[in-house]
């Protein structure tokens, strides 16, 4: 079976909107990120396991609304006892399955339900304030939260802030709209699609 | 539009949220007789309070949990907020 990027039909790479005479540090940077295995940690509510003895591709699961990440993966705070994890390690599952057991966690693979949009540029916080209605300023590396952008629900992963850099995840089947009202609010600072 | 604080993620902005209605309402005992008229008071039946009132919001576009929010239903004023297993104070 032939594997389709969400944003395969609409994301083209080229420079947009007022580009022109601006400098290419200046401008924003929009990219696709695919193929990445993608899984989602529940616990239990009844459930006692001691969460500090969970290592994923050496990382901990993180407190509320923040990540954990090293060169391969991320993990973030979705909820109460609820995760997301993304990796370019594809058998990453496989190898880290066996702590979790089925009385206590439900792992669900969605790496074919999600479109991953990374911004990069000094403006990426005025590309965010134009459709979602969080205190983005008060966000820094390493945090996350989930939100809304133009009523379209999505994750937003601030990966640094030197260079400013976040991902924004949503459902696939909204990929389309996300993009278009996200690269919409980039054409203003002008944007390269990488 | 309301600011209101999810015990789980802080504030955020009423976008975030759904309402679901009153929190004061308690299920009818598993396993009991119940008369009709006692299911119908707790399906339909809803008080609409001017004041201070006590319901549910889902933080539908976040953490997606629920928890109590203590509203003025006149301003609209947020006295406190509490995750569904703890009370009100």
């Amino acid at each position: 079976m032939t594997n389709i990027s969400p944003l395969n039909f609409v994301h083209t790479t080229g420079k947009f909107g007022d580009y022109d005479g601006k400098q290419e540090n200046d401008l924003l940077k929009v990219k696709e990120l695919n193929g990445l295995l993608i899984f989602q940690i529940a616990k239990y509510k009844d459930s006692n396991f001691d969460l500090s003895k969970i290592k994923i591709d050496g990382l901990n699961l993180p407190s509320s609304l923040k990540s954990s990440s090293n060169l391969n993966t991320r993990i973030l705070w979705l909820g109460p006892d609820n995760w997301l994890v993304f990796s370019s390690i594809l058998d990453l599952i496989v190898k880290e399955k066996k702590q979790f057991d089925e009385l206590n966690f439900a792992i669900t693979n969605i790496s074919h339900s999600r479109t991953i949009i990374e911004l990069e540029g000094n403006l990426v916080n005025e590309v965010l304030k134009k459709g979602c209605p969080l205190d983005v300023n008060t966000f820094k590396e390493g945090d996350c939260a989930n939100s809304v952008y133009n009523g379209i629900t999505i994750t937003i992963d601030f990966i640094s802030n030197k260079p400013n850099k976040v991902r924004i995840l949503g459902l696939r089947s909204f990929g389309e709209s996300l993009y278009h009202s996200i690269t919409d609010a980039c054409l203003e600072f002008g944007y390269k699609a990488i | 539009m309301l600011y209101i604080k999810c015990p789980y993620c802080g504030h955020r902005s009423q976008k975030e949220f759904a309402y679901g209605g009153d929190g004061t309402i308690k299920r009818p005992e598993l396993n009991q007789e119940i008369s009709d008229a006692k299911w119908n008071e707790f399906v339909y039946l809803r008080k609409s309070p001017r004041g201070k009132h006590i319901e549910l919001w889902h933080h539908i576009a976040g953490c997606r949990q629920w928890f109590k929010v203590q509203r003025d239903t006149v301003t609209h004023e947020i006295f406190q907020t509490s995750k569904t297993n703890e009370e009100l104070k």
